[in-house]
């Protein structure tokens, strides 16, 4: 069995600035593999783990994507091997593309039955990609898993949608975006760390590609929105008892609060 | 010349860096305020590879350099300075005089359960009256039939209340001169007649476990006996040389943690209508410590390059500890300053780094020993014919 994952590397958005216009500035960001994208090594490692399967990073970015640096950061985490399809503007493209470079790197590789990604890239956050995939390969797509199993041929998730659960499956080969609570990330071994420069790495240009300018198209980045205004103030009050007074009882009307006698 | 640290090492920063953030960072106010050692950490160090750091991986260990070493303990002192302690006594005090000295039947006994956090290990040299004068052991290890029989007793031991295997010094022979008559052994906690006493109350590294060792008539094997008779002098000084350079890390930690802490507190604290750190005043006392940290920064990996490249680096790790203990105590004093009223409290950290800065200066050689050591260095190098 081979388990794919798709990461991205990129930016840290908690180093980004943002300036008046609300244009946010990542060029002194350091580039990271993708929080989001960790949970998902992290899944896939623990189910590479109980299915005996192969588990590979997978990224489409700049050349950046393909540096030493940024692969073993990756392979760190966890992957058996990466691949990285590199070219220029593939870090900021649109989601069309980055899936359909996905698709073509996926049809590349042979034999995956299991894409999982984030929940969503860690600059762009559109949670577009993992559908595009999958309807790009024709595969069934399921986003927001909590948790995730799979067997030889089905793949099942649980996830919460209000307060209940909700259990689906899909036949393999399949794509999962796995929520941000679906598995802890931990940092990686100074044992992971040493092993992750003797792994295996591919690096592949996007001119290499079967279908090179496969979802190339013109989604342009808009104008900024202007920043949103602050929420309206609905407690203010010098004395601390009555504030706590008035958020108990705008908590109960709001029906998140419930405080029962006796429990 | 390369400023530059290997992708590995960079690496290895940034894990730390995230595991700091998530496991360690949030409790070190709180063992600070409550004295109490982080247990529930130790086995989150293990994991993560650094309770052997040294250690190479047929013996179960991460198998990392010195540099790689120093970067993890200033990386952990960021945030906690007694977790990077413990981490340091650990590494440097405990395993790497077994790693060096140990046979093998004792390193396959001891250093897989070092590195993996089953055992945790501390170094007993510290006597009431032998401090600073290391060589005036009055601790014991009378030679027997099939032993040696261990009595006296240490202080200030660094994780004693949790440690199981000790690295013990005891006079051997009142022959020749006194540091030719001391020798090292391997003690186990649980061997009858030692006991472990009440832990101290400190001014600083509170959470850190230092309670006094008591042996009373403690039958060791021959087995327990570290290096051959007589070598104990030499081991603990060639321990230290290198647990210096880990101290001198720990003091980088902190003072960055106190630069941080302050930069962070300029910026949002407003004063006259603007943040103070647009006020030269301010920013001068950043600036100062920027610079100290940096200058702090290349002495520390400048000492453990040369140990990872197996090079002389005692005197570079005494310069290291020297330079960043004093660095760390100004640094941190002037973290309180740019706080002013604020600093001063225990609602901030600027006054928990200040206080833990100050040991720095004081364990594992005081600065004093410091300016012997690297004056006896140069000296020598410089002597007249």
């Amino acid at each position: 069995m081979r388990i794919a994952v798709a990461y991205k590397w990129a930016g840290d958005p908690q180093e980004a600035n943002v300036g008046p216009d609300g244009v946010v500035d990542m060029s002194r960001a350091k580039p990271v593999v993708s929080d989001y994208d960790a949970v998902a090594i992290a899944v896939g490692r623990q189910l590479a783990d109980s299915n005996g399967a192969e588990l590979i990073g997978l990224s489409v970015g700049d050349p950046a994507a393909a540096a030493s640096m940024a692969t073993k950061t990756a392979l760190a985490r966890g992957l058996d091997r990466v691949v990285v399809v590199t070219g220029a503007g593939l870090t900021s493209a649109g989601a069309t593309r980055t899936a359909s470079v996905l698709a073509e790197a996926v049809r590349r590789i042979g034999g995956v039955d299991l894409i999982l990604t984030g929940d969503s890239s860690i600059d762009a956050g559109a949670k577009l990609v993992p559908a595009m995939l999958g309807g790009i390969l024709g595969w069934p797509t399921l986003t927001d898993a909590d948790k995730v199993s799979i067997s030889q041929e089905t793949v099942t998730l649980t996830r919460v949608v209000g307060d209940q659960e909700e259990q689906l499956a899909a036949g393999l080969p399949a794509v999962l975006a796995v929520s941000t609570d679906a598995a802890a990330v931990k940092a990686p071994g100074m044992k992971d760390v040493l092993a992750a420069g003797k792994k295996p790495v591919e690096v592949i240009a996007v001119t290499d590609l079967a279908d090179a300018h496969a979802g190339e198209g013109a989604v342009r980045s808009a104008r900024p929105l202007d920043p949103p205004a602050r929420r309206r103030v609905r407690i203010d009050a010098t004395d601390p008892a009555e504030a706590a007074r008035t958020l108990l009882e705008s908590l109960r009307a709001d029906g998140v609060l419930a405080l029962r006698k006796g429990e | 010349m390369r400023f530059e640290l290997t992708e590995e090492q960079q690496l290895i920063r940034d894990s730390v860096k995230e595991f700091v953030q998530s496991e360690i960072a949030p409790l070190a106010a709180e063992i600070d305020r409550d004295h109490r050692p982080p247990l529930e950490t130790i086995p989150k160090l293990a994991e993560l590879g650094l309770l052997g750091m040294f250690v190479p991986t047929e013996y179960s260990g991460a198998g990392l350099d010195a540099l790689s070493y120093v970067i993890a303990v200033e990386e952990i002192a960021k945030a906690c300075a007694t977790t990077a302690v413990m981490v340091e006594a650990h590494n440097s005090l405990a395993i790497w005089p077994i790693l060096h000295y140990g046979t093998e039947e004792q390193k396959q006994a001891y250093l897989p359960g070092m590195a993996t956090g089953e055992t945790m290990g501390a170094f007993g040299l510290t006597e009431p009256g032998a401090g600073t004068d290391a060589a005036a052991q009055s601790s014991t290890a009378v030679p027997t039939e099939d032993g040696y029989l261990l009595n006296g007793q240490k202080v200030f031991i660094t994780g004693a209340g949790y440690a199981k295997v000790f690295v013990v010094f005891a006079r051997t022979s009142n022959e020749g001169p006194a540091h030719k008559g001391i020798s090292a052994f391997i003690v186990d906690r649980d061997l009858p007649g030692f006991d472990i006493g009440e832990g101290e109350r400190k001014l600083g590294i509170r959470a850190s476990s230092t309670p006094p060792l008591m042996f009373s008539d403690v039958r060791l094997p021959k087995s327990a006996l570290l290096g051959k008779e007589g070598q104990g002098f030499e081991i603990a000084m060639r321990t230290l040389d290198g647990g210096r350079t880990g101290i001198a890390a720990q003091a980088l930690g902190i003072a960055e943690g106190a630069l941080a802490a302050a930069t962070d507190y300029a910026q949002q604290r407003v004063q006259f209508g603007r943040p103070i750190s647009s006020m030269q005043a301010i920013q001068w006392m950043l600036a100062d410590m920027a610079t100290e940290i940096e200058a702090g920064r290349l002495l520390v990996y400048q000492a453990a390059w040369l140990e990872s490249q197996g090079l002389p680096h005692a005197t570079a790790g005494a310069m290291a500890k020297l330079f960043c203990a004093e660095m760390a105590s100004r640094v941190a004093g002037k973290a309180i300053q740019v706080h002013g009223g604020n600093g001063y409290t225990e609602a901030y950290p600027v006054e928990r780094f200040y206080r833990d800065a100050k040991i720095t200066e004081i364990y594992e050689g005081t600065n004093e020993v410091q300016r012997i050591l690297i004056a006896k260095s140069l000296l020598k190098s410089t002597r007249r014919a």
